[in-house]
């Protein structure tokens, strides 16, 4: 039962990633089409992100103080002034994690 | 293509991916100690993680299997939370699309978030495949490790989903993005996205990545229309 509910979901994921790769799939992108997907990544990524940064353990959290938000900005920062991804992503993540250590130290 | 030229490809994909690699490695300890706790067996916490290889969906449907959902509801759910793929494959229709069946349907199977994320950045000229297969397989082996990490460790990390590890996921798309918004249009793709997103988590739409992914396209895209700035 498990591994017919495995197969299928398998299944299913693939046919969601592989169908618009099909080019027997009569379909042709129009310029206003192509200029829409380019908008793909920043607002895909962006709405993987939203949830993880406001919603931690699915409570909501607008807290400025919000250690979320604040490695975010600093990710933000790090990467315009440094131009370094990985860099910029260690580096945030070190300070997110010194900052709620010390967020749950002191009362 | 020689084939000293595709494995340097292969290894710089692997290479570029090695930081998104890492950054998932908390989902995959949690989906691996998750379906054991769920009473799976090893084979089938890892089987997951092989053939479905989508976290959202898999920790989800986990959580159901042990909530005593039937068959049908599992699979609706699976098919809503990984809908964002329909518009990765079209989005990289005009390069994948061209390629030969077997290059197809493996890069279809290893599109991700994270490989859409490091290689849509790529048009037509720039796209290499062997770079593709490096970036997508590295992030099979990875997702696959830290799941067996996961059944093996699971119950001896006590509260992982409470360590903060997940904003490792947050910090390196936030930093793949950021670059990017170079417009005015990109700007309010972002802020749109970025709002609904948090919004529709908040509700609980199961949909709720992919309608606000789109809405802060549509956004964009009109601004870019109606202002016809880059």
């Amino acid at each position: 039962m498990v591994f017919i509910l495995i197969l299928a979901m398998g299944l299913l994921v693939f046919l969601n990633r592989y169908a618009f790769l099909e080019p027997r799939l009569p379909l042709r992108l129009s310029s206003n089409a192509r200029q829409f997907l380019g908008f793909a990544v920043p607002g895909m990524l962006t709405a993987i992100c939203g949830p993880i940064v406001f919603l931690p353990g699915q409570q909501l959290n607008l807290d400025p103080a919000n250690p979320y938000l604040l490695g975010s900005l600093l990710a933000v920062v790090l990467v315009l002034w440094t131009r370094n991804t990985l860099l910029s992503m260690l580096l945030s993540m070190g300070l997110f994690f010194i900052y709620r250590g010390w967020l749950s130290g002191s009362p | 293509m020689p084939a000293s030229i595709a494995r340097t490809a292969c290894i710089k994909g692997s290479i570029a991916c090695l930081p998104l690699s890492l950054a998932v490695a908390p989902w995959g300890l949690l989906a691996g100690s998750m379906a054991i706790e769920a009473k799976l067996t090893p084979l089938q916490s890892q089987g997951l993680s092989a053939i479905v290889f989508a976290g959202a969906a898999q920790l989800v449907a986990i959580g159901m299997l042990k909530g005593g959902a039937n068959l049908f509801s599992i699979l609706l759910t699976t098919l809503l939370l990984t809908s964002q793929h329909l518009l990765y494959g079209l989005s990289m229709r005009p390069v994948l699309s061209e390629l030969p069946t077997r290059w197809r349907l493996t890069l279809g199977f290893l599109l991700t978030d994270e490989f859409f994320a490091l290689v849509s950045q790529h048009d037509r000229q720039q796209f290499n495949r062997w770079y593709a297969f490096g970036v997508g397989f590295t992030f099979y082996l990875a997702w696959n490790l830290f799941t067996l990490a996961g059944i093996i460790l699971g119950q001896s990390i006590p509260h992982l989903d409470q360590l903060g590890l997940d904003f490792s996921i947050a910090a390196t798309f936030v930093a793949l993005i950021a670059p990017t918004v170079r417009s005015v249009p990109t700007l309010v793709c972002v802020a749109v996205a970025l709002f609904c997103s948090v919004l529709f988590s908040y509700w609980h739409w199961e949909t709720a990545l992919v309608a606000a992914g789109l809405l802060g396209m549509a956004a964009g895209f009109i601004c870019q229309k109606s202002f016809g700035a880059r």
